[in-house]
């Protein structure tokens, strides 16, 4: 009784303690992120940097709330590129890797392809999509697809691999089927590495979209980007870079919140740690 | 007399049969087991005691039917046994919990993955826990335990569809000698309860003795059975036990055994 008492009380302690660092280690980012707008504020205002080179980001800042209804519309269609990448990538990445690890002869077969797709640099595709896909949301689905697919199917695939024998010799023993096997452990076991591919690919499709829209699109924040630099409209540039980076934060916000829904126990912890790395 | 032994022949639950084990490996084959007799009795404790990379784990895989013998065969209950044999429970040296799962959770795999009733089987988890002390511990994760709590919560793991037979792979080793003493008292008191058939692999001639009514001793690979040692000690075994002169003559005689197999060969 005690030592229950006693272990709530030194978890409880623990988390107090968890808490409060993270609390003090979220101010110091927001501290010098502050310190470093107030910074650029202060020499461009100093030197009278002139807009089209470098504009404050009092007016960046204005711009990006002020002109919210062009660039929410354009930030939603580059939200659907990289969801729908994203989501492709996972849907089919996982089984392939799923499919190479049972199957030597698969895995010899797919991996070369895959690298083979991964060093190719893809922003020099992006003109023959035009090409072959047209305008629209469908190149950038592809290309953000293309860019998120290795991660994922790299980091299953190692994960898939870090099964302890004894652990399935256990199932076995269990009378456990291929299926349960792979459900009840195998799959389980390799979720922390799997989590960690896909913030790496989360990171990557939010890159995608955005090349694909530079070269392919008429819409999205890239296609914003490229305009405006066109126009020399420097405040717009920067302002819908500050919206790329609000949403690429929200994209990668959603795949830690995955993970801590789906990771549990001591391998939580393990993949925060590989995740702090990132 | 001679029909008395007969007798308990036929009633060996576990027999194998002039088994060998060979390796294949891309470096060639390895000869793990080179003929292996050995019957075993219902509720019988065994221990296989045998220098490392003898080949314990390879007989303990054979008899799981987790492995294939190459020669010979393995019988359990009178049936030839080539896939694995479910009716048993193993424990590890590395308890081999998954970490997502709590300690009752990691029990109630066993009950899972065999399709059993979860709620009839709960409070026979708890049970288990409470038996071995850990009552206070079912909902905690495998890296909130020390090491002999993951190896208490392994053994209650394999115990929990009460199987007829208990493997168990060094699952000691790991273990400080004092946590060692106290999980061996608590073995032996579970056995004695459940009246398991037990095959105990161990690095320890001490613990085989204690805990034994046969230590079976193996030669170095190519691994055959040197010794068959019947240990005829009163159950219930307390931990002073070893301080008997019995007991030192059996320990006594199998560091001998060792010695001889050259074994120890550095002192
Ligand atoms: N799956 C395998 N493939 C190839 N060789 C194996 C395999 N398993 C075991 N061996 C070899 O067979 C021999 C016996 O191994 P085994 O694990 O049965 O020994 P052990 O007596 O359990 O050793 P230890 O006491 O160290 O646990 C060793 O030489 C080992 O290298
Ligand atoms: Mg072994």
């Amino acid at each position: 009784m005690t030592e229950t008492v006693m272990t709530q009380i030194q978890s409880t302690s623990a988390k107090a303690v968890t808490k409060k660092s993270k609390g003090f280690g979220f101010l110091v980012p927001v501290c010098s992120l502050l310190a470093s707008v107030l910074l650029w504020e202060g020499i461009v205002r100093f030197f009278s940097v002139p807009v089209y080179i470098l504009p404050p980001p009092s007016s960046i800042f204005h711009t990006a709330i002020a002109q919210h209804q062009y660039l929410l519309k354009h930030a939603i269609s580059t939200s659907w590129a990289i969801f729908l990448g994203f989501v492709w990538a996972f849907a089919i990445g996982i089984p392939l890797a799923t499919v190479m690890t049972f199957s030597a002869s698969l895995r010899r077969a797919i991996y070369p392809l895959l690298i083979v797709a991964q060093v190719l640099p893809k922003v020099a595709l992006a003109p023959l999509f035009i090409v072959w896909f047209g305008f629209g949301m469908f190149p950038k689905v592809v290309m953000t697809f293309l860019i998120a697919l290795f991660p994922i199917v790299i980091d299953t695939l190692a994960g898939l691999s870090t099964v302890r024998p004894e652990s399935l010799m256990l199932l076995r023993s269990m009378g456990a089927t291929r299926w349960q096997s792979f459900w009840k452990v195998r799959l389980p076991t390799a979720l922390p590495h799997i989590f960690s591919g896909l913030k790496i690919a989360m990171t990557f499709a939010v890159v995608g979209a955005i090349v694909a829209e530079f070269v392919a699109s008429d819409s999205g924040l890239g296609y914003v980007l490229v305009d405006a630099r066109a126009n020399l409209d420097m405040v717009m540039v920067f302002a819908a870079i500050i919206w790329l980076i609000v949403l690429g934060f929200l994209f990668f916000l959603a795949v830690e919140l995955a993970e801590r829904l789906f990771v549990k126990g001591s391998s939580h912890r393990r993949s925060q740690e590989l995740g702090a790395g990132l | 007399m001679s029909l008395v032994l007969a007798a308990t022949n036929e009633s060996a639950l576990i027999d194998l049969r002039a088994v060998a084990k060979t390796y294949e490996t891309d470096t060639g084959p390895v000869h793990a087991l080179a003929r292996v007799d050995l019957k075993i009795k219902r509720g019988e404790f065994v221990s296989l005691l045998g220098p490392s990379g003898c080949g314990k784990t390879t007989l303990m895989s054979l008899i799981a039917g987790l492995a294939t013998p190459s020669e010979g065969e393995v019988r359990i209950d009178d049936m030839s046994i080539r896939s694995p044999y479910t009716n048993l429970g193993i424990v590890f040296q590395n308890a081999e919990l998954l970490d997502w799962r709590t300690a009752i959770q990691n029990i109630m795999l066993q009950i899972e993955i065999r399709g059993l009733d979860v709620k009839t089987y709960l409070p026979i988890a708890r049970k288990l826990l409470a038996q071995v002390g850990l009552k206070e511990f079912e909902n905690k994760y495998p890296d909130e335990l020390s090491g002999g709590m993951k190896q208490r919560v392994a053994l209650c793991r394999a115990l929990i569809h009460d199987p007829e037979i208990l493997l168990m792979d060094e699952p000691f080793g790991a273990l400080d000698a004092m946590t060692r003493d106290q999980m061996n008292a608590d073995l032996q008191r579970i056995w004695m309860q459940s009246k398991k058939t037990a095959i105990l692999v161990t690095h320890s001639i001490d613990e085989a003795v204690f805990m034994s009514d046969r230590v079976i001793v193996m030669s170095a690979r190519p691994a055959s059975v040197v010794e068959d040692l019947q240990i005829d000690l009163p159950r219930p075994r307390s931990l002073d036990v070893r301080d008997t002169p019995e007991f030192n003559e059996y320990t006594a005689h199998l560091r001998a055994r060792f010695k001889a197999l050259g074994v120890f060969s550095n002192d």
